[in-house]
């Protein structure tokens, strides 16, 4: 596979993210002393190379193209510190020489996405058409597969690796994009050459044969004659064939474009990935037309840099742009700069090591030691001169690990994937709104929460009046204006954990994570805004138009005061008003009521005006107290709604003065008195009334009397009985007349109406604790004129098994004949619950 | 004379394979082997030397092969953890084979091992008569291992009190061991080394010290990966035990096999193998060696009291000596197993599950 590369421009064929191909590039690229050096990466991103090469950038960082329009499309280039292109740019800056970007812009790379996803716009089973290429004439082509779904980005390593080592394309997200024909296809290319190697896959014999490789020109062999076997072996198959071709056209264009100029070609040094090597020395299918040029599709597009993670660059975490053990790598770049390769083993496994130690395993220096020579050994029995990333593996898991992968495995993880992020210059072409978040970071001293380990943060929302400057008094409080706006935006740098209830008014805990993906969202939001603020108001303002219901922007309005935003809560509190007037139903009405409630409530303590939502407050308020008796009429299984939606109207009347109590016990009383509505809401409402104090005990026992009286159907009287239990038990126990009338009431029924009304007692007994059973228990014995005690113990023994049985049928027989309620599904319930309750009526 | 040892010793039994293997040896040899590293690997996982088919002797892992056989290479000690039946003591004998053609150096760890069996001992009636002599001393097959620069084998390391085990520390840190009697000093040659084997169910018997631990590097033999793995193992192994024993039977067919297999590893495991149950385990290991001895022991039935056919009846009796072992709980599960399990697997299953269910 020898090629002659004298007279034409010399091509340096490379694996993305290989260190030895970084290096052997910075020794070829001295020795050739170019003139101009073209590399593999979206021509559009040119302006990036200054930034890259600034002595402030520290890799890994990644360049990442954005669509402008909704649904925000991105592709990234991420660069690790021995990415082979990101060293030739160094190169390039230390001695002077000219370097440019030679692929398709970025904005066709984004084009080409937008097409894919159109093809199949569920984006999930490929189907056996997509694959079909729609060339257009004259060679530009492009192809409808890949697969836009990020879940499918997280393709396997296999293929992943396949990627990498086919040098094809800048090892972006859109390279992912493969169907599963051709997954299959490249596998077994690659199972070829596993059965070859005899070893555990092409990554093991790729770094075998040529990360360890110290002669420059036997890499480049190496790498052009991998390259192109691989290509001999896919070329055509391949679905994004075709836009492979493109790709490599352009290119060659480049090339052109760069000889016309007046270099002579020899001058040049073009690196690409070393599948392409044939691609862009193929003189005879010449370089792109002007015309096709033309025909390219774009989309508007804008880039930024973004700092990365090792996390993300290893496969592990997803996006398939990296390499399993990037920090194990690194490593091996260390070692090619010491120009001792032995260095690589020497340092992972003594990392293990300390990260052992650290975690609390004693190892001692020999058992390193010891280490480091079955590495060797293990590593000679594969005929290969130092140990690979496997074999220093295996060594550590038998040396250090006791034979037990478990016991090291943080440290593996530490090792091979690392925890590095790399870092902008302040002010490098981010987005506005990334300039911003760094800036309100910066501002809220969040800077040491940068960080991809997860942190907890506590934050204290008061007023601290140790200090002296007003900033400082606020720091948490606009802390927390700053992360709820991120909560909002759906940014997951910070987390929101929910707290304690006796301190909820004032503390809010947060877990902070900074990762790449936080940074890619907070770009995927710069649509919305060029500021964080901006980005959240138009949100919200986003949200309100689009609101379904009157708890939804309710929703918003806490949120915006959450973020501590005046204007949005104005905003959101007009669209409340004007919701207000429709018909809402009582549910929906409750809810929001709950909510504004609770911003009246503790909306001071983030020192934003509530004020403006008292009216508003009052007027649904209003509403609820007009519908709710109307609302009451309803099944059972619709009640529960409204149970929870008294519940809380009540206890928003109960928190502010300035709704009419009056009014609200005057519905309550409507409620409790009607006997047209749903027994089981008139008896809540009763007993809310009770717990008001609002109902007193000669009310409470006429209302008892007229309920259970002799006649009455047994899911009505039970039911309202159920309605009536669920508050106040002391004060229901602590009066024996109402035991007799139910006493009296249940004897009236027959044995059918009996068992429908079980039913339903055992239901309102279910909530009573095992005391209060008791009591009940004392006063059914007083009424029956027994022993208070013997009754309690009787009725609360464990069921026998014909009790149970006969329980069972009794249900099983009220369940027929209550069809319309959701009588089984709580009857099974009920039936399950018998252990723990057992009071037999 | 040969023909009528019960069992040969590795190296014999595979003599031709051992042969051919250092005849086509083309890589480095270490001091004191016999053949190279990578010829070892090719005896035990399989291969081909010269015109000669090796078989493979352990199947699944190779490695963890690799790795054992690297150990030995930088002569550090060897430590094979693993459930019962997975294969320690055979791998450590063909290890020692393979390297040293000869695998007979063994100690057997045993609670009545002691130090002396580890060091030396002497002949008392010499040692009385004389006074010490190197003629009056009585070496033991680790001493001798020293001597001669080869592999010993401790079988079954946790078994021994820890004072025994102690013994070991000094003559893998040391590398020698010395004879204050005859006031001298053996030193190891190169080329010695240790394959220790030890049983993770006998955890708390004796447990290995930190400081032995550490003088070893330490493998974990697994049980075998999948169904298939576990029915080549199986279908080998029966084969060739069946060569060496009059057995009067036909080698079991492919799905006794597979039923077997199927039926141990779903106990072992706790769930059927397509994962879509679960099933109560029983107290015993149920390894791939019991399913191996199960199988010639259903040969052994059929070919002296049936039809010379291992048939469900056979299959029966061998599977309930194997699960139930002397706990009610077994029998719980074994039922509970042929009950929820094995009843519902149709026609193939139900002569067997008639079988099993006959001899509760």
């Amino acid at each position: 596979m020898q090629k002659e590369h004298s007279a034409g421009p010399n091509v340096f064929g490379i694996r993305h993210l290989s260190p030895a191909g970084a290096w052997h590039l910075r020794n070829f690229l001295t020795e050739k002393n170019p003139k101009l050096v073209l590399i593999e990466g979206p021509s559009d991103l040119n302006d990036q190379i200054e930034n890259i090469t600034r002595p402030e950038t520290k890799p890994p960082i990644a360049i990442l193209a954005y669509t402008k329009e909704a649904p925000v499309r991105t592709v990234l280039y991420p660069f690790a510190e021995y990415s082979p292109e990101y060293q030739a740019i160094l190169w390039c800056r230390e001695n002077g020489v000219k370097c440019r970007f030679m692929d398709l812009p970025s904005d066709v790379f984004l084009a080409f996405e937008e097409k894919r996803s159109a093809g199949f716009a569920r984006g999930d089973e490929p189907d056996g058409d997509r694959a079909k290429a729609k060339a257009h004439d004259g060679g530009t082509a492009d192809e409808a597969a890949g697969d836009e779904d990020k879940a499918d980005i997280e393709a396997s390593d296999e293929e992943d690796a396949a990627d990498k080592a086919a040098g094809n394309g800048n090892s972006a997200e859109k390279e992912n994009g493969r169907t599963d024909r051709d997954e299959k296809q490249e596998l077994s290319i690659y199972s070829l050459l596993d059965l070859k190697t005899g070893e555990d896959g092409h990554e093991t014999f790729w770094e075998r044969t040529l990360e360890q490789t110290e002669s420059l020109e036997s890499y480049r062999m190496g790498a052009e004659s991998f390259g192109s076997n691989l290509r001999e072996l896919s070329a055509g198959d391949e679905a994004d064939w075709p836009e492979i071709l493109v790709r490599e056209a352009f290119m060659r264009r480049q090339l052109k474009d760069a000889v016309d100029s007046g270099l002579k070609p020899e001058e040049i040094v073009l690196v690409t990935g070393a599948y392409h090597v044939d691609g862009l020395l193929d003189e005879a299918a010449g370089p792109m037309s002007d015309e096709d040029m033309k025909k390219l599709p774009r989309t508007e597009s804008s880039h930024t840099l973004m700092p990365y993670s090792d996390y993300r660059l290893s496969s592990r975490s997803g996006y398939g742009a990296g390499n399993k053990a990037p920090a194990y790598y690194k490593l091996i770049w260390d070692a090619l700069n010491r120009g001792d390769l032995t260095y690589t083993a020497h340092s992972y496994l003594s990392k293990i090591a300390a990260c052992q130690r650290a975690n609390g395993t004693p190892v001692s220096s020999a058992e390193v030691i010891e280490a480091v020579q079955l590495s060797n050994s293990l590593a000679r029995l594969r005929g290969s001169r130092f140990p690979a990333l496997r074999d220093l593996r295996d060594a550590a898991v038998t040396c250090l690990g006791g034979g037990s992968l478990a016991a090291i495995s943080i440290a593996v993880a530490d090792t091979e994937i690392g925890t590095a992020i790399g870092t902008l210059p302040d002010g490098v072409s981010r987005t506005s709104i990334q300039e911003d978040f760094y800036r309100q970071i910066k501002e809220n001293k969040l800077e040491r929460y940068r960080d991809i380990t997860a942190q907890d943060l506590a934050l204290d929302l008061r007023e601290n009046r140790r200090v002296s400057s007003k900033s400082a008094a606020f720091l948490d409080l606009n802390r927390s204006f700053f992360l709820n706006r991120l909560r909002v935006l759906g940014i997951s740098f910070a987390k929101k954990q929910p707290v304690s209830q006796d301190n909820a008014t004032w503390s809010e805990k947060w877990i902070l994570r900074w990762s790449p993906e936080a940074e890619i969202e907070l770009v995927e939001n710069a649509l919305r805004g060029d500021t964080v603020e901006q980005a959240v108001s138009f949100f919200m303002k986003e949200r309100v138009e689009n609101a379904a219901g009157m708890s939804e922007i309710a929703l918003v309005t806490e949120d915006a005061f959450e973020c501590g935003m005046p204007l949005t809560v104005a905003y959101a509190t007009q669209a409340l008003q004007a919701m207000a007037v429709d018909n809402v139903s009582v549910t929906e009405l409750a809810m929001t009521a709950d909510r504004l409630s609770a911003i009246l409530q503790y909306g001071s303590i983030r020192q934003v005006d509530a004020e403006p939502l008292v009216p508003i407050l009052k007027q649904i308020f209003f509403r609820a107290c007009l519908i709710l008796p109307g609302e009451c009429i309803c099944d059972d299984a619709a009640s529960k709604e409204i149970l929870t939606a008294i519940e809380q109207v009540n206890r928003a009347v109960l928190a502010h003065d300035f709704l009419d109590a009056s009014q609200w016990c005057d519905t309550l009383k409507e409620i409790a008195e009607r006997d047209d509505l749903n027994t089981r809401l008139s008896g809540f409402a009763a007993a809310v009334l009770l717990e008001r104090g609002s109902m007193d005990g000669e009310g409470l026992q006429l209302e008892v009397g007229r309920r259970l009286s002799k006649g009455i159907p047994a899911d009505l009287g039970a039911g309202w009985f159920e309605g009536l239990a669920m508050k106040n038990h002391y004060a229901l126990i602590a009066r024996l007349s109402l035991w007799e009338h139910l006493d009296n009431y249940l004897d009236t029924l027959d044995d059918e109406e009996f068992k429908r009304a079980l039913v339903f007692l055992r239901r309102a007994f279910a909530d009573f604790s095992a005391g209060e059973k008791d009591s009940i228990a004392e006063n059914m014995g007083e009424i029956w004129g027994l022993n208070g005690g013997q009754v309690s113990e009787t009725l609360n023994k464990t069921l026998s098994e014909d009790e149970e049985r006969s329980l069972r049928e009794a249900v099983c027989g009220a369940e027929q004949n209550d069809s319309q309620s959701g009588a089984s599904e709580q009857s099974g319930q009920l039936v399950e619950s018998l252990e723990d309750f057992d009071f037999d009526m | 004379m040969e023909e009528q040892l019960q069992r040969l010793p590795a190296e014999q039994l595979f003599q031709k394979e051992i042969d051919a293997l250092i005849a086509a040896e083309k890589d480095p040899i270490p001091t004191g082997w016999k053949m190279s590293p990578r010829s070892v690997r090719t005896y035990i996982c399989g291969g081909k030397a010269g015109g000669q088919i090796i078989t493979p002797k352990y199947i699944g892992h190779e490695r963890l092969v690799e790795i054992a056989i690297a150990t030995l290479v930088t002569d550090r000690a060897l430590l094979l953890i693993g459930e019962p039946g997975t294969a320690k003591s055979w791998l450590s004998e063909h290890l020692a084979a393979a390297i040293n053609g000869d695998s007979t150096k063994v100690i057997q760890g045993t609670a009545g091992t002691t130090e002396e069996q580890i060091r030396y001992s002497w002949n008392y009636a010499m040692l009385i008569a004389k006074g010490p002599s190197r003629e009056a001393m009585i070496k033991s097959p680790v001493f001798n291992a020293m001597e001669t620069g080869t592999v010993a084998r401790v079988e079954e390391i946790s078994r021994c009190a820890s004072e025994v085990q102690d013994a070991l520390i000094s003559i893998l840190s040391e590398k020698r061991i010395s004879v204050p009697e005859l006031n001298m000093e053996v030193p190891a040659k190169k080329g010695f080394s240790i394959i220790a084997t030890a049983n993770t169910r006998d955890k708390g018997v004796n447990e290995m010290s930190a400081a032995l631990k550490r003088r070893f590097n330490i493998v974990v033999l697994p049980s075998p990966a999948d169904l298939e793995t576990e029915l080549e193992i199986v279908r080998t192994r029966v084969e060739q035990l069946a060569a060496g024993l009059d057995l009067n039977a036909v080698l079991p067919a492919e799905d006794v096999v597979e039923k077997v297999c199927t039926i141990f590893r779903e106990l072992r495991n706790g769930e059927t193998i397509d994962k879509s149950q679960k099933v109560k385990g029983t107290t015993g290991v149920l390894s791939t060696a019991e399913a191996i001895s199960l199988l010639c022991n259903s040969m052994a039935l059929a070919g002296s009291f049936g039809n010379g056919r291992i048939d469900d009846e056979d299959l029966a009796a061998g599977l309930q000596g194997a699960i139930i072992k002397d706990d009610d709980k077994d029998t719980v599960a074994w039922k509970e197993y042929l009950e929820h399990v094995m009843k519902k697997r149709g026609m193939r299953w139900l002569g067997l599950y008639k079988a099993c269910k006959d001899l509760l």
